[in-house]
């Protein structure tokens, strides 16, 4: 166990906040909780790759970063005007 | 334990509890508007804290690179992903973005009465 292991434990509990956001209020606001929710998963397969040594599983992250994004800014555009 | 672990670990704890800080802001916060403002650390914070710790405990390797890749990526889309959301959240209000009639807002010209069609 390092602490990059550990870190990744830990950041698991910030998606709890992420979930009630997104179960719970007006629509846009569920939008931030799911965005969030991108950005710690990233982050936290960064930490799990380093963890455990892979260099290789970076790219699950990057891939990740970029489909995040991209959903992000698909769902915001629906939500403008079309749901 | 040496300074480069030092680091390594301070970094890595001060990335997760910016996410942790953050990830509270978001449903503490009363107004939308508030809340969006809570993306903007973790997209910087902490993601160049972990790619600090990711060049002291590797170098620049092939890791090093990545994490900056997924730096510059988490720094792009987050400016980019909440200005369009919090512009979406208004046009889902008022039917446009710009000004409401009689709304001030520094730097952006009224419009003139005329309402925008949804």
């Amino acid at each position: 166990m390092n602490v990059w292991l550990l870190g990744s434990a830990v950041l698991l509990f910030a998606l709890v906040p992420c979930g009630i956001a997104s179960f719970r209020g007006e629509t846009m606001e569920r939008l931030v909780g799911l965005e969030m929710a991108g950005m710690i998963v990233t982050l936290l397969l960064v930490m799990l790759a380093e963890g455990m040594g892979r260099v290789n599983f970076y790219d699950l992250a990057l891939a990740l970063a970029l489909l995040a994004f991209g959903g992000g800014l698909v769902f915001a555009r629906f939500l403008e005007r079309w749901l | 334990m040496s300074a480069g672990t030092i680091a390594v670990e301070v970094l890595v704890w001060v990335a997760v509890a910016t996410c942790l800080i953050c990830c509270l802001g978001i449903v503490v916060m009363k107004d939308f508007f508030e809340r969006l403002h809570y993306m903007a650390p973790v997209s910087t914070v902490a993601t160049v804290a972990l790619l600090a710790a990711v060049v002291i405990e590797q170098g620049w390797g092939q890791a090093a690179i990545k994490m900056s890749l997924i730096v510059v990526v988490l720094f792009l889309m987050n400016a980019v992903l909440a200005h369009a959301t919090a512009r979406a959240a208004r046009v889902r209000e008022l039917g446009h973005w710009q000004p409401a009639l009689g709304e001030k807002i520094e730097g952006v010209d009224q419009i003139e009465g005329r309402r925008h069609h949804r």
